[in-house]
């Protein structure tokens, strides 16, 4: 599969090639180290900021060594450079390992892309069938991550630059001390996981050290839902959803294709239902109660705008509709229409064993206990649901959290060790963790940045990034998969394996024997080595998953519980409800320093570089503020300041703000936004009423990569784009399809489209086109960053996407339609349309873009003079041009992220979507010394690669069997600005909506 | 000038014609007009002069220094984005181009027309045109993104046989506009050649004898030197005439060509030159104006020169009124639903401001040329020429901007404002064309003295009955 053959290949490669040395076989000869420290002086392994090219030699030619030894891939360091090469590597030739992210107790399953043992690109691994292989944009641009600059580069001892062999000799001592008083006085904060590796050497710590406290805390977590479940099942198990077999789904509040749990796995099995070839296919059916517009309001069939706090008022009314006894709820927010619980009582019981229902990780865990309540009166357990314990984890839980820093400040706590995490900034405002940190005598933390927590700690340890550290993980459906390094570690630090190891063991323990130690237990004896290389090849061991028990649900404890939810006040101008959101950009501020995602526009707000405070038009007309504007918001005594973005369908008097940013480090992260963990506290849910709003003066403008109109623009715009809209994005209901299957042709009326002269037809070898399922598309922006990666893009910076220059070449449109209190959300990615009548072209001159006989849109950067009038002659304005010289100032570190097959772009330049050309001539090439004709699939275009819906297909229009053949060939399908006769290559598979028959007009309050 | 005025003679109503309106005024012969128009250049240079050459100067020297930084850091300096490729760069481009377009009209269209009001301006206007397209050339070269290979819009043979796109009207653009430069410069030098010759012989240095020695090209105003240079005249002349239309009528093809709605329109090669007239009589009245008051040439250049200037301001400005409401009706009429959102967003969407400027500057305000009062108004026709002159710039601006920042798919629209650098390269490309200019004032007759000695009385025959003597008579003076 996908050429990672060649890392089973590595696995029987002998590891001590003649001409190479390992540093196994020099460890056994006497001065060994310090020969080594005289011939590669400290330093030589990490890019510093002022590297030389000796390091920078050094340094790939450890990571090219890596690449051959890829099987044990034990750090080795070698500067030669290739004398004879290793049969497996071709220079110029990515080769393929899988591994994995971890993300807490969610796992995602990689392939990365490896230029000459240097990463280079993140795709999903396929043997995961619930991704398909997708990914998402936190995943694409974790490789950034691994090269960022501003990683702490060795460990810090009371903030002085110290050794990893320092900290193990310090540990020694406090591991003897705490041994001796059975772990008494000792602390640990981990982030969740789902490891065999973690969780046994978990399990070992707390035999070690059974007096020692151990906390698991993460900012965002699925507690709520945990919780929730174990209310009326005993057990705090994690719901998974089988979106596949769900014909109604009702989300309250749920994010589910967006930023909850399995997203992507979510968001494939959701669109596999919406997937209408014709007539006579059928279509899921979702309706969405939310605070806050999400991404998945974009496939909502009917939307609800209820504040948070009384989302589960609104569920109560749909569970007594559905039959639930003893629920007395308050009355309905004036906003819904109070027939609508019924009307959607009444389609889940219609679908009783295909409905499900689901609540967003921010619901207080009444609401999920109720949600759990109603999936068991429709049948949904066993269907569409299933409860399950994820397999050897530990989930966040704040109540060990608030323990510790109890037992933090009545100074029980002299030893305290952080893996991971950044508490000091995101901990729960009301604990005050980072008062208390300073009081306790050693901590100890562990993560990537010296960030705000290290400056309150005795030692930080630098952190290694997954793509330089062992380690394992498992996914929801119970198959332990590995992590392995694609890279020598770039700083002198430890993996979370090596750091939990160290603690138990008070030794140095190699990541890979951790790792392999676990495996011995989880694979046969007999057949290790090649079982385990074959999980290595694989990336997880295939196992079949175990079949979920069915768990008793105690319907009768839900009205007990769901009392005090019930009767939540409706916000108002003086008491605001704070919604707080996990950022789609920056998570939770782990990815703040990531510059791809910091200028990643956010799928909903298309902010990039900033959070806001987002709120109702309605809401800011009452106090009188327009975007930009800068306010307070204050939340029981504690405040920040924001700039104020108005978005419609957000909930009147309810204002939304992303989480993580505001940090203090960081080139990228420092200064960008404002912490909303500053108001966030402990309590249940993740928003809060009794919050109060006032003007500061001054604006900060916000950079929004759209909406330069947007909702303030006059009026005769807004009818202008209302006018153009249904041409663009062209969207009917599953009834309008069924009675007029060409519905999407027959929403523009064209003249005749002749041309003056005998028009190239382009019938001949590969044609490459393009579709991009609009009903698919969740807007979610995996492509954006993808494209990203693959294509070397640039990022331009906060000023220079105010200046409109943005570079992204596939770029995700989101428009709305519909009323501005609560619009239906419309997402369509444009990039190049690759126009066999290309106006671009025609204008160029110095024909520096150009058309080939594949059908290609061919950019020659070399030829560019740079006028950009190919650009302004460009309706769907894809091309991109390089105002200033955005690489020139790039840290050397982050050019080992560039992919060494596409040119970096000079300044002067314009580029544009490629389709991928240089994946074209790799397939191309490959083929051809295979000596057999391109088939269909063996290009796959980054953007589609990454898609976790599969909305776009790439591929040959010429050959009527290719995948994107028959796309074109649906009757949904249709090209975007058509009528002007530039013939794309790219065309459009229109939106369809599910309304139902049964609900009209379901969509207004 | 002997076929001109045999041409003139042979015309019954000439000598009415000259009769009824002196196009000489003050009781000037033709020694007093050489001795008018040398003397400008021949006497010590006064402080005005230094002090107008000075202030121009130092806005040259802005404008270099802002080249400088642009060639340094990049284009990203100016205020362009994606929807807006072109912002005041190309903006400037069309209004000093347009401005050009003065000088050879009344110089050529005139010539041919036999409008003999033309010789107390030709020379002015000519000078005027070549700075004013130097100026413009200086735009597109420099608004690329790397200049340092902008000579891969020359079709030079080279290694990779790559010629340069032979349908990008940005080629047409730069072959028209060079054309036009090449010519206008050789029609005016052509021009120039009996002046500087009068210049030679005059001159009191030796400096000033070699320098005009060798521009006057041997010139002694003998009778076949007139006659192949008046054949020359006459033929660059001809060949000057349909480059005034063609060259704004190529530079509208940058945008008639596109497919971009407020661009992709056929009015617009005539739209252009009407418009390009308009600001070249603009600019030439209001530099006029001032060199007549400074010179004190009242008596060459005429209140009745200035009315009749007026009057092609009127007729051009209301073509380019018309072009205006025609533009409105045809995307009305048109039903496309894109070019209708286009115009209605220039009048009234967020660059309404700068329709509006526009609207009033050229197709109000020259409106009270009706008005023989107003056209006759020294004070009122220099507001309003500078009126026109603003006017003019800001339809360029409208056209371009406004078409470019809401195009089709409305996630693309953008906003587009000028960065500081944009103003300063703006301002300092009247630097350049003020420095040329007073140059030109300076250092070589501003005013044609053998043509304008051939409208005046004395050399018509009929007037005199000395056939064929006068034409001597104006060359001979040197």
């Amino acid at each position: 599969m996908n050429g990672s053959d060649d890392s089973t290949k590595h696995l029987s490669s002998p590891r001590t090639a003649p001409h190479w040395r390992s540093i196994d076989d020099l460890e056994r000869t006497p001065g060994y180290a310090d020969r080594i420290a005289a011939e590669f002086p400290e330093g030589a392994m990490e890019p510093g900021r002022g590297i030389d090219r000796r390091g920078f030699l050094g340094l790939m030619g450890a990571s090219l060594a890596l690449a051959g030894t890829a099987g044990c891939r034990r750090p080795e360091e070698h500067i030669v450079p290739y004398v004879s090469k290793p049969e497996e590597i071709t220079l110029g030739i990515a080769q393929r390992y899988a591994t994995t992210m971890p993300r807490g107790t969610e796992n995602l399953r990689l392939l990365a892309h490896s230029h000459e043992g240097r990463p280079t690109h993140i795709e999903g691994n396929a043997l995961d069938g619930a991704t398909g292989g997708a990914v998402d944009p936190w995943a694409s641009a974790s490789l950034l991550g691994l090269y960022d600059p501003d990683r702490s580069r060795t460990p810090l001892s009371r903030g002085v630059a110290s050794s990893s062999a320092a900290f193990a000799g310090e540990w020694a001592g406090l591991h003897a001390a705490a041994l001796a008083k059975q772990g008494e006085g000792l602390a640990v904060l981990v982030e969740p996981f789902a490891s065999p590796t973690l969780f046994r050497l978990a399990t070992e710590f707390r035999a070690a050290f059974p007096k020692a406290l151990w906390a698991v805390y993460d900012p965002v977590s699925d507690e709520n839902i945990q919780r929730g479940i174990a209310q009326v099942t005993g057990r705090r198990l994690m719901p998974v959803y089988d979106f596949s077999k769900a014909d109604v789904i009702l989300s309250l509040d749920a994010d589910f294709l967006g930023t909850e749990t399995r997203h992507i796995e979510n968001a494939r099995a959701f669109t596999d239902r919406r997937r209408i070839r014709d007539g006579k296919d059928t279509m899921n059916r979702l309706f969405l109660v939310e605070p806050t517009l999400s991404q998945t309001a974009t496939m909502a069939d009917a939307r609800y705008v209820v504040p948070a706090g009384a989302i589960g008022v609104f569920a109560a009314h749909v569970a007594a509709a559905l039959g639930l006894q003893g629920l007395a709820p308050a009355a309905l927010p004036a906003s819904v229409r109070p027939d609508a619980p019924r009307a959607i009582a009444a389609a889940l019981s219609a679908a009783r064993g295909r409905a499900l229902v689901l609540a967003g990780r921010r619901q207080p865990p009444e609401v999920h206990a109720l949600v759990a309540a109603m999936n068991d009166v429709l049948g949904a357990q066993g269907a569409t649901v299933s409860y399950i314990e994820i397999p050897k984890s530990e989930s966040s839980d704040t109540a060990s959290l608030k323990a510790l820093v109890d037992a933090m400040n009545a100074g029980k706590v002299q030893t305290l060790v952080m893996l991971g995490g950044n508490p000091a900034y995101h901990a729960p405002a009301d604990l005050g963790f980072a008062q208390a940190l300073p009081g306790v005598r050693t901590a100890i933390h562990a993560s990537p940045h010296a960030d705000e927590t290290s400056a309150l700690c005795a030692w930080h340890i630098p952190l290694h990034h997954y793509l330089e550290s062992w380690g394992d993980a498992v996914g929801f459906d119970g198959a332990p998969g590995v992590i392995q390094p694609l890279i020598a570690p770039l700083v002198d630090g430890r993996s979370m394996t090596e750091m939990l190891a160290l603690l138990v063991t008070g030794k140095d323990v190699k990541g890979y024997d951790a790792v392999v130690a676990t495996w011995k237990t989880l694979l046969p004896a007999a057949d290790f080595d090649k079982d385990f290389r074959t999980v290595l090849h694989d990336g997880l061991l295939r196992v079949p998953a175990p079949a979920a028990d069915i768990v008793p649900v105690n319907t009768g404890a839900v009205a007990v519980s769901m009392s005090a939810a019930l009767k939540a006040a409706a916000p108002g101008k003086d008491a605001l409800e704070v919604v707080f959101q996990l950022s789609p950009c920056v998570h939770d501020g782990r990815y703040a320093n990531n510059g791809w995602l910091q200028e990643f526009p956010d799928p909903v707000t298309k902010l990039t570089w900033d959070n806001a405070a987002v709120m109702s038009r309605a809401t800011a007309d009452a106090f009188g503020f327009k975007n930009h504007e800068l306010i307070r918001l204050s939340l029981r005594g504690r405040d920040i300041g924001l700039p104020v973005w108005i978005m419609p369908g957000q909930a009147d008097y309810c204002v939304t703000v992303a989480l993580g940013y505001g940090r203090a480090h960081g080139r990228v992260a420092g200064g960008v936004g404002a912490s909303a963990y500053k108001l966030r506290g402990s309590g249940d849910a993740d928003f809060e009423g009794g919050a109060t709003l006032a003007r500061i003066r001054g604006e900060h403008r916000l950079a929004c990569v759209q909406d330069h109109h947007g909702l303030d623009a006059e009026q005769m715009a807004r009818e202008g784009v209302a006018e153009r809209l249904p041409m663009i994005v062209r969207e009917g209901t599953l009834e309008e399809y069924r009675a007029h299957p060409e519905f999407a042709k027959e929403r523009v009326e064209e003249p005749p489209l002749r041309s003056m002269w005998d028009d190239i037809t382009y019938k001949t070898g590969h044609q490459w086109g393009m579709t991009i399922d609009l009903n698919a598309c969740t807007g979610c922006g995996a492509c954006t960053i993808a494209c990203q990666s693959e294509n070397n893009i640039p990022i331009v910076g906060r000023e220079q996407v105010l200046n409109g220059r943005e570079m992204h070449w596939i770029r995700i449109d989101r428009y709305f339609s519909g009323t501005v209190e609560n619009p239906t959300v419309l997402a369509q990615p444009v990039g190049c349309q690759h126009c066999e009548m290309a106006p671009c072209e025609q204008v160029c001159p110095v024909a520096a873009t150009t058309h080939d006989e594949e059908g290609l849109n061919v950019m020659t950067y070399n030829r560019c003079v740079g006028t950009r009038y190919c650009s302004n002659n460009c309706p769907y304005k894809a091309r991109r041009f390089n105002f200033f010289n955005y690489t020139k100032d790039m840290p050397e570190t982050v050019q080992m992220a560039q992919n060494p097959d596409v040119t970096v772009r000079f300044r002067g330049v314009m580029e544009k979507c490629t389709y991928c050309t240089q994946r074209i001539n790799l397939a191309r090439i490959a083929a051809k010394r295979e000596g057999r004709p391109l088939k269909d699939g063996d290009i796959v275009a980054a953007c589609e690669s990454a898609c976790p819906t599969q909305a776009i297909v790439f591929g040959d229009i010429n050959d009527p069997a290719s995948r994107v053949s028959k796309m074109k060939a649906l009757d949904r399908d249709y090209a975007l600005l058509g009528e002007l006769n530039v013939r794309p290559r790219t065309t459009y598979l229109a939106k369809l909506r599910n309304p139902g028959t049964d609900m009209k007009s379901t969509n207004l309050p | 000038m002997s076929a001109i005025i045999k041409q003139h003679s042979a015309s019954p109503d000439a000598a009415a014609l000259v009769a009824d309106q002196p196009l000489v005024t003050g009781g000037l012969d033709f020694g007093g007009i050489t001795e008018k128009v040398s003397g400008i250049v021949e006497r010590k240079t006064p402080k005005a002069w230094w002090l107008a050459f000075s202030l121009a100067a130092s806005v040259l020297l802005m404008l270099v220094g802002s080249i400088g930084w642009l060639v340094y850091e990049g284009v990203g300096i100016w205020g362009l984005n994606n929807p807006v490729g072109w912002g005041w760069d190309i903006v400037n481009f069309v209004f000093w181009v347009g401005i050009g377009h003065a000088g050879t009209l009344i110089s050529a269209i005139l010539f041919l027309m036999r409008q003999r009001w033309r010789t107390a301006i030709n020379r002015f206007a000519e000078a005027m045109t070549i700075v004013a397209v130097i100026c413009a050339l200086m735009f597109p070269a420099i608004h690329v993104g790397r200049i340092w290979v902008l000579h891969w819009f020359f079709p030079v043979p080279n290694q990779m046989s790559m010629w340069p796109n032979f349908r990008s009207p940005l080629l047409w653009d730069f072959f028209a506009v060079g054309t036009y430069f090449t010519v206008s410069t050789i029609f005016w030098y052509v021009g120039l050649i009996p002046d500087l010759a009068t210049l030679r012989d005059r001159a009191k240095t030796r400096a000033r004898q070699i320098v005009f020695g060798i521009l006057s090209l041997g010139w002694r105003g003998g009778n076949r030197q007139w006659r192949h240079y008046e054949l020359v005249y006459l033929m660059l002349a001809g060949l000057a005439t349909p480059l005034v239309l063609s060259v704004h009528s190529i530079v509208s093809t940058d945008f008639a060509t596109s497919l971009i709605p407020g661009w992709h329109t056929t009015i617009f090669p005539p739209y252009f030159v009407a418009g390009a007239i308009f600001s070249g009589f603009g600019m030439v009245m209001t530099l006029a104006l001032i060199a007549r008051k400074i010179f004190k040439l009242e008596d060459i250049i005429t209140i009745g020169h200035l009315e009749k200037m007026n009057k092609v301001m009127l007729v051009t400005g209301s073509m380019v009124g018309y072009a205006y409401i025609s533009e409105f009706f045809m995307a009305w009429y048109s039903g496309n639903i894109y070019e209708a959102f286009t115009f209605v967003n220039r009048a009234f969407g967020n660059y309404a401001w700068a329709y509006w400027i526009m609207f009033l500057c050229n197709v109000v305000t020259p409106q009270l040329f009706w008005f023989k009062k107003i056209r006759t108004s020294i004070p009122v026709m220099f507001v309003i020429s500078i009126f026109v002159n603003i006017g003019m710039w800001f339809e360029r601006f409208v056209i371009i901007v406004t078409s470019l920042a809401r195009d089709f798919l409305p996630s693309s629209w953008g906003y587009y404002a000028p960065s500081k650098w944009d103003i300063m390269i703006f301002i300092g490309s009247f630097g350049l064309f003020f420095t040329l200019f007073l140059l030109f004032l300076r250092f070589l007759p501003m005013i044609s003295m053998t043509e304008i000695k051939g409208v005046m009385p004395e050399a018509d025959p009929h007037a005199h009955g000395h056939d064929g003597h006068a034409a001597e008579a104006a060359g001979g003076e040197a």
